[in-house]
């Protein structure tokens, strides 16, 4: 009945935050420990420089560190409010070197990483394999604007000269296709 | 301009939801949605396709040495853990597990965390109180009510305590419900586990000692 002792590899995300608040190097191991592939992941998909993401990466740990004690569960899990910190450091990075924001062959080989269903994905019915869904359905033009837009960060204006549209069809394209899989997503979850 | 209207700001919601919005017309649609509760909820469910394409993301191992970087930059240099302070690390950790509807029981090592207050309420869910003797806090209580309830606490009663103590739950009309008894070591003991009683119904607690004396009480807040 009475159980002492777990492991911090076994502590809930939200409890190995709290600990991040103290200054004890257990938890900050820990912490970095369980989120850094999720992090970086992030960081060097929007970036696609090592170093680069590396400093995001970092950063976002920073960040995380100071902002501990305002992270509200009800918002989001842990692991998806350091996603949205690691985010949007690496698109203030990108925009602030001033770098082409994604080359095509980078474009394209993300698409098929978020919208790959492989055969062990194929029955969950998770969240994200929901969103992937969603995703793999949407017309190409439009994955590839959604994906521009929500993943690399970039404008409409960004996406109409990457795609070489007028900016209203790059517009339309983001909003189609974001419109589709919110509905997509609500149907899914209503069944 | 006046001011967006409800049909501009949604040809403009993927773009804000996704955060691409250039500033100026940012300006105005987040204007918009400060008076706009249905544009807000509308933009707020929007915002979930843009967080779950970045949960898409696949996750990567960050060069040698990543870590060890990021604990260093946190500055959270290996030092000799101090006994007083277990009982902060041990109470922010379970209070946060608890208030997660954490099933089971974690302790680590303890860190200076934010001041203690005597009791509060933490959420609708948990309660919390302080173990006191002799004016002296000496522990954390915690009783969460959900579809489970749960009681932990922590205590440190230094060079004095020796074990196995015993802790009594209190009802509102003095009767008592036994905890259990448990171990301390060098004076520091912490348990926790379901309880077949429910915990909104608690008002406080007794710590007593093997031989019958009290070592603290905690008294929950009444509202």
């Amino acid at each position: 009945m009475w159980r002492m002792g777990l492991s911090l590899g076994r502590v809930p995300d939200e409890a190995l935050l709290t600990g991040l608040t103290t200054d004890d190097p257990e938890f900050a191991v820990a912490f970095v420990r369980r989120f850094q592939r999720t992090v970086f992941g992030v960081a060097i998909a929007v970036v696609g420089d090592t170093q680069l993401a590396e400093d995001v990466a970092q950063q976002t740990f920073e960040r995380a560190w100071r902002h501990a004690q305002v992270y509200d569960p009800r918002r989001g899990s842990v692991r998806s409010w350091l996603t949205a910190i690691a985010h949007n450091l690496a698109i203030d990075a990108v925009r602030a070197r001033r770098v082409s924001p994604v080359a095509p062959e980078d474009l394209d080989a993300l698409l098929g990483s978020v919208t790959e269903t492989p055969e062990r994905r194929a029955l969950a019915d998770d969240s994200a394999e929901r969103v992937r869904r969603a995703v793999a359905e949407l017309p190409r033009e439009q994955a590839r604007a959604l994906v521009m837009a929500g993943i690399y960060g970039m404008t409409a204006r960004e996406v109409a000269d990457a795609e070489d549209v007028p900016l209203g069809t790059a517009k339309t394209r983001i909003r189609t296709g974001t419109l589709k899989v919110r509905a997509l997503l609500e149907a899914a979850e209503k069944r | 301009m006046s001011g967006m209207e409800c049909e501009q700001l949604r040809e403009l919601d993927a773009e804000l939801a996704l955060g691409v919005l250039p500033a100026h017309e940012r300006a105005e649609a987040v204007a918009h949605l400060d008076r706009c509760p249905e544009c807000r909820e509308h933009v707020e469910r929007l915002t979930l396709v843009g967080d779950g394409l970045l949960a898409l993301l696949p996750g990567a191992e960050p060069p040698v040495g990543f870590e060890s970087r990021v604990v260093r930059a946190l500055g959270a240099a290996p030092v000799p853990k101090r006994r007083r302070h277990r009982l902060r690390l041990a109470a922010a950790t379970v209070a946060a597990a608890l208030a997660c509807g954490f099933g089971g029981w974690t302790i680590g090592t303890a860190v200076e965390a934010a001041p203690p207050t005597v009791s509060q309420r933490t959420d609708g869910g948990l309660r919390e109180a302080a173990l006191v003797s002799d004016g002296h806090e000496v522990g954390r209580i915690y009783a969460h009510a959900g579809d489970e309830g749960w009681v932990y606490m922590s205590v440190d009663l230094d060079e004095n305590g020796r074990g196995p103590v015993r802790c009594l739950l209190v009802h509102a009309d003095g009767s008592t419900v036994p905890m259990g008894s448990f171990p301390l070591k060098d004076g520091y003991g912490y348990w926790g586990g379901p309880v077949a009683t429910d915990p909104t119904t608690l008002t406080g607690a007794r710590l007593m000692g093997p031989d019958g004396s009290l070592l603290a009480t905690a008294s929950f807040p009444t509202s």
